[in-house]
């Protein structure tokens, strides 16, 4: 008796717990899984979301396989993935290690370096569109007054424009430095003072406590700039519109034409399932080599 | 927790829940709904439509005539609605089956839309509301078909002409009789238009392109159709083959490049990169960056909004053409009407749409737009109080034999893409016209062999 009231009140409180869960459950299922599910079947289909899809096989990979576009497009990102990802990572390792030092007034600059992030996208674009422009934009106003006679077009030139993005890039790293501020608040401090009584150098102390000790918040920082990098779409498509002569054309924008502009929606799911593939390797990649590098505390 | 506590803790919670009930059922029953402006016993017709600002204020004007005239009469209301991204929204909403009654989309759209089956034929509406092909200049009816069928009606319509900044002819008229051109009109054949163009450049001290007289890239929303002005086409509707190495078509790309490599493409990047947004006083052709421009029929407007003191001090005249014998040529592009497959009142959104293909609707819009009419019959007084002084030029091109249409094809913004990375890569001295083009041919070509193969599989296309 006493068994079977205890099932009930077991089912009860299941029920009450899915009731609690159910609106991410939902959401979950109708928004993510369902639609990724069915964008992998649309990969296998001619589709073109007006028209009934029409299975077609591994048509769209192998016509991806033959498309210049899409290796030029593919190149683009990992090649703006080499730039900004190294430069964003260091970047903002430096910042926040300078903001963790012991100065006056550090919280205004850790504000200051945190603004940017806070800008929107259109915003951040605009002003560095203007910043970038060739004849009033205020880079090559300083470079003429530096004695550079020629500067470049920036964003107008098919070899500066993805230099361009990469500088770019550096500007929205805010997010990135407060994360790797609160690793850097966590290092303890009998470490540093063990260093010192052994004679370490300050360039020492960053290499054998500091590295070590917040490689876990690096590892998490690489892993989440990977994916974001590859993934890069507004501000090209703002600033360049992938120009000059596809100079700045990423995959997730090619995605997105074939998708929205060319209806090509099988074309499009294709792509997707094709990043999602080079994601995964990146990522797994950074897994692989993170077992010699990443130090967990307690382990 | 214990049964009593949480019975207490309850009653406040069970308040509330009961409180934001009442007030739900409360808001439901005497709250604001939609539709409470529009009159009850008519059908209301949803149009959603691209236009903002001066543009969207023309259109309500005639959707408030049509509710307030034939509207009341057939007991039908016209509810305007203004969206961004209109072809992708219609797109959405009609693959989702509920699309709008009316969508105002461009007709580029159509030749895709339609080859997906996304529109409504027209043809026996418009024969029911006696509209046919002779109340329309030939150009505008032809953009309204796709494979011999009628899929939208124009709602506003423009063209292209030669735009001249006639205070800078005057100006710099001693530099123009010098090379024995006249500074009292607009260049006639491309030959001359290059010589008008370098006789007007002018440079600052360290040599930089300071004003140009004319660059083709300037502005760069018309460079798919500059090879029209050389007799060139890059489509065969009667073979459905891409003709992007037709001699006439290589020599436009041609000329294109020519002014990159007479001034330099980084000079040229330089000089653009100055330039301001079009819908501001930094506008190339207002602020005099360039003297000569490639515009429609709506620039007059943002002339007269922007720069005031720039009215008549600008004139229109046919963009000269490469053999003196081709005369009169233009491109022609027009906002259209279309009732999307699945909308729910077919009949009565024609109502409207015929409505506003009536002559003084049409003028009236045409009017409010700067635009031209698209239709044949044009009254006295439209030519006359027209913002753009130079209608009468506008009006003759666009009912020229060589007034040219957007090319019918189903993978058009795939063609648009493609063309522009070519003249970008061709401003950039990265490729030649020949090469350039011949690649473009042969993958565009292999992209319109594989849409329509897909389409005749679905059974979607005659053979």
């Amino acid at each position: 008796m006493r068994q079977k009231f205890n099932a009930h009140k077991d089912a009860r409180a299941f029920a009450r717990g899915m009731m609690f869960l159910s609106p991410w459950l939902i959401g979950f299922f109708g928004f993510t899984l369902v639609p990724v599910l069915t964008s992998l079947y649309y990969s296998f289909c001619d589709y073109s979301l007006l028209q009934p899809p029409v299975f077609k096989g591994l048509a769209n990979y192998r016509m991806l396989m033959a498309d210049p576009v899409f290796w030029k497009v593919i190149w683009n990102t990992l090649f703006y993935a080499a730039m900004a990802l190294p430069l964003a990572m260091v970047a903002s390792l430096a910042v926040a290690m300078l903001l963790n030092a012991k100065v006056r007034a550090v919280s205004i600059y850790r504000t200051l370096v945190f603004l940017p992030s806070l800008v929107p996208t259109v915003a951040s674009a605009m002003l560095w569109m203007w910043l970038f422009n060739a004849k009033l934009g205020l880079i090559n106003n300083t470079l003429i007054t530096l004695g550079v006679t020629n500067p470049p077009a920036w964003l107008g030139d098919a070899n500066w424009a993805m230099p361009a993005l990469v500088v770019m890039s550096i500007w929205g790293i805010g997010n990135t430095v407060v994360i790797y501020l609160a690793g850097l608040q966590d290092v303890p401090r009998e470490l540093y003072e063990a260093a010192e009584i052994d004679g370490a150098s300050p360039a020492r102390k960053i290499w054998h406590v500091t590295l070590p000790c917040i490689s876990p918040v690096i590892f998490f920082n690489l892993i989440m700039a990977i994916i974001g990098v590859l993934q890069i779409f507004a501000i090209p498509f703002i600033m360049t519109g992938g120009g000059p002569a596809r100079s700045t054309y990423f995959f997730t924008m090619y995605l997105y034409d074939n998708a929205f502009s060319f209806l090509k929606m099988g074309y499009a799911s294709a792509m997707a399932w094709v990043q999602l593939l080079i994601v995964l390797m990146l990522t797994g990649l950074a897994a692989w080599t993170g077992k010699h590098w990443v130090h967990y505390q307690g382990k | 927790m214990s049964a009593r506590s949480f019975k207490i803790s309850a009653i406040p919670r069970l308040v509330i829940i009961v409180a934001l009930a009442g007030c739900g059922i409360a808001l439901l029953a005497f709250g604001p709904r939609a539709g409470d402006e529009f009159p009850k016993d008519c059908v209301i017709v949803d149009y959603w439509e691209k236009w903002t600002g001066v543009e969207e204020a023309g259109m309500r004007q005639i959707v408030d005539d049509f509710n307030q005239t034939v509207g009341r009469e057939k007991k039908i209301f016209v509810r305007y609605l203004s969206t961004s991204s209109i072809e992708q929204k219609t797109l959405v909403a009609t693959a989702a089956g509920v699309p709008p009654d009316i969508a105002g989309l461009y007709n580029q759209d159509i030749p895709q839309f339609a080859a997906m089956n996304a529109l409504e034929p027209l043809e026996a509406l418009a024969a029911a509301h006696g509209i046919t092909s002779a109340a329309y200049k030939k150009v505008f009816w032809d953009e309204c078909h796709y494979d011999g069928r009628l899929y939208g009606l124009v709602s506003t319509a423009y063209d292209l002409a030669l735009y001249f900044n006639t205070e800078i002819f005057q100006q710099r008229a001693d530099s123009l009789r010098a090379k024995g051109l006249d500074p009292m009109r607009a260049p006639r054949t491309i030959a001359e238009l290059d010589a008008y163009a370098d006789a007007l450049n002018q440079f600052d001290a360290s040599g930089r392109l300071s004003s140009a007289g004319y660059l083709p890239l300037e502005p760069d929303w018309y460079l798919n159709y500059l090879c029209i002005f050389f007799g060139g086409r890059w489509w065969d509707e009667a073979s459905h083959r891409f003709t992007f190495t037709d001699p006439r078509v290589v020599k436009a790309y041609t000329w294109v490049q020519s002014y990159s490599k007479r001034l330099g493409p980084q000079a040229v990047t330089e000089f653009r990169s100055g330039l301001g947004n079009f819908d501001s006083p930094q506008n190339a052709f207002l602020s005099g960056a360039v003297a000569m421009e490639l515009q429609g029929t709506f620039l007059a407007n943002f002339i007269h909004n922007q720069k005031p003191s720039m009215d008549g001090k600008w004139a229109a005249a046919p963009f000269p053409s490469d053999d003196p014998n081709l005369t009169d040529v233009t491109y022609c592009n027009a906002d259209v009407l279309v009732i999307p497959r699945g909308a729910a009142h077919k009949a009565e959104a024609f109502e409207f749409i015929a409505f506003v293909n009536r002559q003084d609707k049409m003028e009236k819009l045409a009017r409010s737009h700067c635009k031209i009419s698209p239709l044949v019959k044009v009254s006295e007084a439209f030519l006359t109080d027209h913002p753009n002084t130079s209608i009468k030029v506008f009006d003759r091109l666009a009912s020229s034999p060589n007034a040219h249409p957007s090319e019918p094809i189903p993978i058009l913004p795939e063609v648009t893409a493609e063309m522009n990375n070519f003249v970008q890569q061709l401003a950039l001295m990265q490729v030649t016209p020949e090469a350039g083009l011949r690649a473009m041919e042969i993958r565009l070509q292999k992209k319109y062999d594989d849409f329509i193969e897909s389409q005749r599989a679905r059974g979607a296309m005659k053979d």
